[in-house]
């Protein structure tokens, strides 16, 4: 209710201002369009370029004509000598001031001409850089091309290779043979681990042994292992009292690196 | 369609290369065998200890003696035979590994006795037979308790290297003797080097001395004794000889037990009618009833918190061990359920685990509880063994056991493996009780 009040309220001011507004804008719209009829007799050089100035948003048309009458009338041309000279010398001024534009247009056109050839000149430089980065590009990629092809051959031996090893491993392990041998080396190196008390379930420790084709133990390297001195101590010899390791059943077996996890159950 | 298909090609290709590249990664260029070790087993580390060299060769050859007794009483690391010694080095550019290998010893120990100063120092180094690395090296000065000391202190070092357990071969044990018949028999209180030797009377009576029990600190010991016709407890620091008697009550006065802290005794006294549990706080002498049960409460030991008591109780009609809170509710638990007797419980030293007394098929032997899984754990296979005691590295357990009716001392490794009697040369030996570690 209040709302709908005061919304009527706002339209009757807006219409009563918008009203005001028509009544009072006339005489000031006058003077300006006085002013635009005397540019109107500017050369039209002096004009060209220039761009033309946006349309002023012409007043509500039905009002100010009828008040146009207090405008002075245009002075017509004297006849007399003064007048002559007046003429002469507006003339003259008319020349000097076109004169004036024509150059500042010359400027202006020069300028813009430099300015074309200076973004002409840009482009072509630009395009000329283009062209060799893309041709640098081609010839990386033709040469990276050219390695992954050489890496890929490489490493599709290598694959063939392994394939060929685990094809033979599989076979062997097929057989069960792997099976005993990893059960007869995990038999010797328990045998041979004197547990410290200190090796307790929980307990993971990874040794990396090389051992020589007759089963002796050449390396032993501790990998990770959470145990202590005397834990440490106790796997690398049990690995060295286990030495010569026992040798498999069949030799396609024999695998002269070995991963030793000492993972005790309980 | 035709850009479809190469698009597939394209990434197919794309695909294949990394499958290849993945693999150039994750394969192992050289394939090894891996076994995975779970059991091993429990026997003793073989270790040569080699005579030391040195000026007073007698004591030196002592010292070789005293460290390999030492590590093969703990049944953890077995000493060479002398006589199986191919060689005698002194020093560790003397040792020729390979001939130690072949003996199966896994470490070797050489030393010398050398003059430093006024006196003498031991130098050793401890060595890895299969790798030949030096594992220990170190000079010790001899000091005023003698070589047999400097010696228990580098098997202690040894050991610990070894096992990862530190070595207790330095500590010293507690015991009863009981000589001659009535009427003059004879009670001592002793305390010996935990390998029995360097024997000394703390006290004596003409009447029985009973639980002996080491305060905290190793300096003093509480005791029973009937010197005056009937039972009183004394405390009596062993560096002075002082004592001070803290409980002559009437009745039974028995069975002391220090608190962690020191300050409190866990006693028995029958007082009140029958047996029950106190505590005494020795400072102000405050007496306070933990147990007021019908039947027979006694042995208390404390928890390693200090916060609750293990004492044996017959309550259930036989002995059995419980637990009570040192709290205003004071509610005991029964802790043993297996075997029908369970009595004299003492506490390990991680507090873990209980040795005890227990009839198991028909003799009294000695066994341990695991308090978490209440597994019990026998260790023993005599008849009449009693008076469990963990030393204080808890990889031993001393009791007192029957030889040919003597009162005899025994020990047995915490896992059971291995025991071995201590010789006796005179009398009833009984109630061995295990240090602590000194300056603790």
């Amino acid at each position: 209710m209040g709302s709908a009040g005061l919304h009527l309220l706002l339209l009757v001011v807006v219409a009563g201002a918008a009203l005001r507004w028509t009544s009072t804008q006339p005489p000031v719209q006058l003077a300006i369009e006085g002013v635009v009829v005397d540019a109107k007799d500017l050369p039209k050089s002096a004009r060209a370029g220039k761009p033309v100035p946006p349309p002023r948003t012409a007043p509500p048309p039905e009002i100010p004509k009828p008040r146009l009458e207090p405008q002075p009338e245009p002075v017509p041309p004297k006849p007399d000598v003064q007048a002559a000279q007046e003429a002469k010398a507006a003339e003259r001024a008319a020349e000097a001031r076109a004169a004036r534009e024509e150059e500042a247009a010359e400027q202006q056109r020069k300028a813009a001409e430099a300015e074309r050839r200076r973004v002409a000149d840009e482009a072509a430089r630009k395009k000329a850089a283009a062209a060799a980065a893309d041709a640098r590009r081609k010839t990386d990629e033709q040469e990276k091309a050219a390695r992954e092809a050489k890496l890929r051959s490489e490493r599709e031996a290598e694959l063939q290779r392994q394939l060929a090893a685990e094809e033979e491993a599989a076979a062997v392990a097929r057989s069960g043979v792997v099976d005993e041998y990893r059960a007869l080396l995990i038999q010797a190196i328990e045998r041979n681990w004197i547990r410290p008390p200190s090796a307790r379930a929980g307990l993971e420790c990874t040794l990396y042994v090389t051992q020589a084709t007759g089963g002796t133990v050449i390396d032993v390297k501790l990998g990770t292992c959470n145990g202590d001195q005397a834990v440490r101590e106790s796997i690398a010899n049990a690995v060295y009292r286990a030495s010569p390791l026992p040798a498999p059943r069949d030799p396609r077996a024999f695998e002269r690196r070995l991963q030793i996890v000492f993972k005790p159950t309980e | 369609m035709q850009a479809g298909t190469g698009i597939l090609r394209r990434a197919g290709a794309l695909l294949a290369t990394l499958a290849l590249g993945l693999l150039a990664v994750a394969g192992p260029s050289h394939a090894q065998l891996r076994l995975d070790i779970t059991q091993g087993v429990r026997d003793a580390v073989p270790i040569a200890v080699v005579p030391f060299g040195g000026q007073a060769e007698g004591a030196a050859t002592g010292v070789a003696q005293v460290i390999g007794d030492d590590l093969r009483l703990s049944g953890r690391v077995a000493p060479l035979e002398r006589q199986d010694m191919v060689a005698q080095p002194t020093s560790g550019a003397e040792i020729r590994f390979q001939d130690w290998r072949l003996l199966k010893s896994d470490f070797i120990v050489v030393g010398r006795v050398e003059p430093d100063g006024a006196g003498s120092a031991v130098a050793f180094e401890l060595f890895n037979v299969q790798t030949g690395q030096s594992l220990l090296a170190q000079r010790l000065p001899v000091g005023s308790r003698g070589l047999r000391a400097t010696s228990h202190r580098i098997a202690d070092m040894i050991f610990e290297r070894l096992t990862g357990i530190p070595g207790a071969f330095s500590t010293r044990i507690a015991y009863v003797t009981a000589e001659g018949r009535p009427p003059s028999q004879r009670y001592r209180l002793v305390v010996a080097d935990a390998d029995g030797f360097n024997p000394r009377t703390v006290t004596e009576s003409t009447e029985p001395i009973m639980s002996p029990a080491w305060s905290p600190d190793g300096e003093s010991l509480a005791y029973v004794s009937f010197e005056n016709k009937v039972s009183a407890i004394y405390l009596q620091r062993l560096a002075s000889g002082e004592r001070r008697r803290v409980s002559a009550r009437a009745g039974i006065n028995g069975a002391p037990a220090f608190s962690p802290d020191g300050r409190k005794l866990a006693i028995t006294l029958s007082r009140d009618g029958n047996l029950d549990i106190y505590t005494l706080d020795l400072g102000t002498q405050t007496l306070t009833r933990v147990t007021s049960d019908d039947a027979i409460d006694t042995e208390p030991e404390w928890s390693k918190d200090g916060r609750s008591l293990y004492f044996t109780s017959d309550r259930a009609g036989n002995a059995q061990v419980y637990q009570v809170a040192l709290d205003e509710a004071r509610q005991a638990q029964r802790v043993t359920f297996t075997n029908g007797y369970n009595a004299r419980p003492r506490l390990s030293p991680d507090g873990n685990e209980l040795a005890l007394v227990t009839l198991d098929r028909g003799g009294y032997r000695i066994a341990v509880l695991d308090l978490k899984t209440r597994n019990l754990r026998v260790l023993t296979n005599a008849r009449q063994d009693e008076s469990p005691s963990f030393a204080p590295n808890g990889a031993t357990v001393i009791y007192a056991t029957k030889d040919r009716a003597r009162g005899a001392l025994a020990m047995v490794s915490s896992d059971g493996r291995f025991q071995q009697r201590l010789s006796s040369d005179r009398g009833d030996v009984r109630e061995p009780v295990w240090s602590p570690f000194p300056g603790r």
